[in-house]
């Protein structure tokens, strides 16, 4: 993996930004997506920006019985085959970060993908909470 | 990569790949019932048909499933010639006289320009077309909970000997999955009832949000090896708990820096 997607909660002033950077990036047919990022307050004026973490041994993978959910090598991210997904539910009851998450706009289940390496919230995060950068390969 | 030739153009398909995934690629609609991605062919709904030919068959065709029929080099298909139209027409209003009161079916003929059925529409008839994807995706799970039971007219798919099946675990993969939306479950407060069987659903420990059945995580933690503790919350309380975390995390490593 080349780049690497970092979250940096002590820059996130919580503007919601990436929130809506994610759901009109992932519209289709003149309909907002749901978005994949959610910057959540956890004590006053002070806020995390929780996203799926890709996670090496991950829950999610583990749990989909039909395959959909498989590594991207190229982007590091875990995508989701939609072709493949059968909306059984089990990656959501599954993942203990709970960033596994059901669309109902577009009824089909969804999660970060990285935008297949090019994170739309990274580009428009304006106090550089979410980055996007290039690290050394160990 | 193998190079077929599809209504005229020459594509590229990867090895070993079925001819309705490079049809489909290539935004060619070719209409399909019984095929998903996640589970194996079978060619039971019969209306991605399609004619190939080769150039040393010497104008000879033949009318193949695409789904079943994997790429070769040299092949070339056809899509939609009249004869294929004519069939597919055909095969919709065999599904109109069984299924006439089905959306799915009977918008797909309205595409092909069918509005009624021209064989005798079947009085009882319901909106099951037999594809048995959700027995091949069951099967896909590992838990074989239905099949076809009996035979000719009275086969319907349902658990062993028409009884609620015993190794269902209520996952509703077949529900989802139905190309028809034939097979129809509930859930009504901490119950889920599916194939004329009822599950407990579990809540979340903090808002009480429903989640999955007892059963499907049960069968999770068995055989992916995933903890308990993964399915107590539902995944709004589990985003929550994740920024309360992190945010103790941050705090912790700003102090560590001072």
């Amino acid at each position: 993996m080349k780049y690497r997607f970092i979250v940096d909660p002590v820059l996130c002033t919580g503007c919601r930004t990436c929130e809506l950077a994610c759901a009109f990036s992932h519209a289709r047919n003149l309909k907002q997506g749901r978005s994949r990022i959610y910057p959540l307050t956890h004590e006053k004026d002070k806020y995390v920006p929780v996203v799926c973490l890709q996670c090496d041994d991950a829950a999610c993978v583990k749990s989909c019985m039909f395959d959909a959910l498989r590594r991207n090598e190229e982007t590091g991210a875990i995508d989701l085959d939609v072709a493949r997904c059968v909306k059984c539910m089990a990656c959501i009851a599954a993942c203990p970060f709970g960033c596994a998450l059901v669309d109902e706009v577009h009824n089909e289940i969804v999660k970060c993908d990285l935008c297949k390496g090019d994170p739309a919230c990274a580009h428009f995060c304006p106090s550089k909470a979410l980055r996007y950068t290039k690290i050394a390969v160990r | 990569m193998v190079t077929i030739t599809i209504n005229g153009k020459a594509v590229q398909a990867n090895e070993g790949e079925m001819l309705l995934a490079a049809i489909r690629r290539q935004g060619i609609d070719t209409p399909a019932l019984c095929h998903h991605d996640a589970i194996e062919p079978c060619g039971s709904c019969r209306l991605c048909m399609v004619e190939i030919t080769k150039k040393e068959w010497e104008g000879w065709t033949r009318s193949v499933t695409s789904c079943l029929y994997p790429v070769e080099p040299g092949l070339i298909v056809s899509t939609h010639t009249p004869q294929l139209l004519e069939l597919r027409k055909t095969i919709l209003e065999l599904y109109l006289a069984r299924s006439s009161q089905s959306e799915v079916i009977q918008k797909m003929a309205e595409d092909y320009g069918i509005t009624h059925s021209s064989f005798p529409v079947i009085p009882d008839g319901d909106d099951c077309i037999m594809c048995y994807a959700c027995t091949r995706i069951c099967e896909e799970l590992g838990c074989f909970a239905i099949s076809a039971v009996d035979r000719g007219h009275d086969k319907k798919v349902s658990g062993p000997l028409r009884q609620p099946p015993p190794d269902c675990i209520g996952c509703l993969s077949c529900a989802h999955i139905c190309p028809t939306g034939f097979i129809k479950w509930q859930d009504l407060d901490s119950t889920r009832t599916i194939w004329e069987r009822q599950f407990e659903l579990l809540s979340c420990r903090t808002c009480g949000k429903r989640t999955i059945t007892r059963d499907f995580a049960e069968y999770l933690m068995k055989k992916r090896n995933l903890p308990a503790a993964y399915f107590e919350l539902c995944d709004d309380c589990k985003r929550t708990e994740t920024a309360k975390t992190m945010g103790k995390i941050v705090v912790a490593a700003q102090e560590v820096l001072k």
